[in-house]
């Protein structure tokens, strides 16, 4: 039942030009743009690869909120509660959708690292990165839903690419933190995005990711989810 | 289904006021009202998508959520637009997939008329076909209930006899139609009954006829030419008045009374008694207290 509400929902994802332009070309084309304007070493083109499919994946995983708040907005959800689906059945199959949306970005920037930009990892590394930026995009999921659910189409749009952008310049995942004055660089260690793409780096430098990385991903995890929570129950009762 | 003394408000608004209804399986029904009189607000209380604050609900014998999740209703609901991005065929698949009985995708798309749309996207349709393709969703699961808000208001003239066909065949394989429409001459040719909700309340319930006969058989009416309209409401079978430019029309349960009083005052000039139409039937029902005398 819900694998149905999953290709439904994942299908109408990949037709919204938006969507693929928005999260899968951009991140791609801001990729190569980045790492081949100017003088760049080996470092900066793997770094800025996990920097942007971290970028395009938080992206995506926002755009499954802005698909709930549409869909709440043409009264596609009330629709859902007068057939036999539950509500439970209905918020999971759109938190999956979530979490096969972001693979095409993930997929598309690792691939113009590996196929044009010369990166070379080991297969091990590679297939940890693409699995780690993957798990690792469910807070950013439940972020999304949380505005989805708490917003209207029009603010959850706007929302979310507030959301998008600046967690992504202040995380780091557009210029390395190292640019940063020592101040911004302490703030940066606490974004959730900076510590979604050091999950990717860690791989990409050849050891495991640090356990702060994890914890603090961990507690955003938790925040967002509380949030997504409590948004759909109000919603539950405005339907 | 049953309603019992059921009671919904926003606010201070009472949107459904103390509503008792009971639809018996295989009836059409038509829910009529103007806008506003808590036409939607009895549906969602019906569909489960509300909770009643006082009274109790009942769709087959359980609380309403419980009929709808066993896949015995399916609702055409107002206010719902287009679903972007699915064709027609993959949203009715969708919703068809969902019920434990559905009917074949291609019935569904054949009864609502929309076979030819099959393959287009939903969000790429005028708005009478997407009103279609709501029924079709509706229709999908060939639900025991069919419930439909305001289903041809976006339909024209020959969509909405297309639809009222449609809807006749439905009802016709044993299962229970109610919907509901701001229009008497809908409610009249199309349902069983009528039950007509005005202000969050039933104000009637009943066949057209019915109806007709319980707002006040006639309608009496004549020129004032000049003269006031002082003492016309207490002459014998009047019941209600309204004036309309220079006529005055009494309601009566007794034209014949009413004729000879008027004749005695000597007001009879273009003097014209008519059968209330169901429109002045409705209008009686649900016009504001101050109006009927």
């Amino acid at each position: 039942m819900i694998l149905d509400y999953l290709r439904l929902e994942v299908r109408r994802t990949l037709r919204d030009v938006g969507f693929v332009i928005g999260g899968v070309a951009m991140p791609v084309m801001m990729y190569l743009l980045f790492t081949n304007l100017g003088e760049n070493d080996g470092a900066w083109k793997t770094a800025s690869m996990v920097g942007m499919a971290a970028y395009g994946a938080v992206g995506s995983a926002l755009n499954t909120g802005g698909g709930v708040a549409e869909d709440r907005a043409i009264g596609w959800l009330r629709q859902l509660r007068v057939t036999p689906m539950t509500p439970r059945q209905v918020v999971a199959g759109r938190a999956l959708t979530g979490s096969v949306t972001v693979l095409p970005a993930i997929v598309a920037v690792l691939a113009a690292g590996g196929l044009l930009n010369g990166v070379r990892l080991a297969a091990w590394q590679w297939a940890s990165i693409a699995l780690l930026l993957w798990l690792g995009s469910i807070p950013f999921t439940l972020l999304g839903l949380g505005n989805g659910y708490r917003l209207t189409a029009q603010t959850t749009g706007v929302t979310n690419m507030l959301c998008n952008l600046g967690l992504a310049v202040l995380g780091g995942l557009w210029f390395p933190v190292t640019l940063f004055p020592g101040w911004l660089r302490t703030v940066s260690g606490y974004t959730p995005t900076h510590r979604f793409a050091q999950l990717g780096t860690s791989i990409a430098d050849g050891h495991a990711p640090a356990l702060g990385a994890v914890v603090v991903l961990t507690a955003w995890a938790l925040a967002f989810g509380s949030y997504a929570v409590l948004s759909y129950r109000r919603s539950a009762r405005n339907v | 289904m049953s309603f019992t003394g059921a009671v919904k408000t926003y606010g201070a608004v009472r949107a459904v006021d103390g509503v008792d209804m009971r639809i018996a399986q295989g009836e059409t029904v038509a829910l009529l009202g103007r806008n506003g009189a808590g036409k939607s607000t009895t549906i969602s209380l019906l569909l489960g998508l509300l909770q009643a604050d006082e009274g109790t609900v009942e769709l087959f014998g359980a609380a309403p959520e419980r009929s709808v999740l066993a896949g015995r209703v399916g609702a055409m609901l107002q206010d719902s637009r287009a679903v972007p991005r699915v064709t027609v065929r993959e949203l009715v698949s969708f919703v068809a997939g969902r019920y434990p009985a559905p009917m074949p995708v291609a019935q569904a798309l054949e009864l609502a008329g929309i076979t030819d749309l099959a393959g287009r996207r939903v969000d790429r349709l005028s708005g009478g076909q997407t009103q279609r393709v709501r029924y079709a969703v509706a229709l999908a699961g060939n639900p025991s209930l069919l419930v439909l808000d305001e289903p041809t208001a976006a339909l024209d003239v020959e969509a909405r006899h297309a639809f009222w066909r449609s809807m006749r065949e439905y009802a016709g394989l044993g299962r229970t139609v109610l919907f509901s429409t701001h229009y008497l001459e809908e409610a009249d040719a199309h349902a069983d009954r009528i039950i007509v909700i005005d202000r969050g309340r039933v104000v009637a319930d009943g066949t057209g006829e019915q109806l007709r006969r319980a707002a006040g058989g006639n309608l009496v009416s004549i020129d004032l030419a000049g003269r006031g309209t002082e003492g016309l409401t207490l002459l014998p079978g009047v019941r209600s008045m309204e004036v309309r430019g220079d006529r005055a029309l009494l309601r009566t349960d007794d034209s014949d009374a009413t004729v000879i009083a008027l004749a005695e005052l000597g007001a009879i000039r273009g003097l014209e008694v008519v059968p209330a139409s169901l429109d002045d039937a409705f209008l009686a029902l649900t016009a504001p207290e101050m109006e009927i005398v």
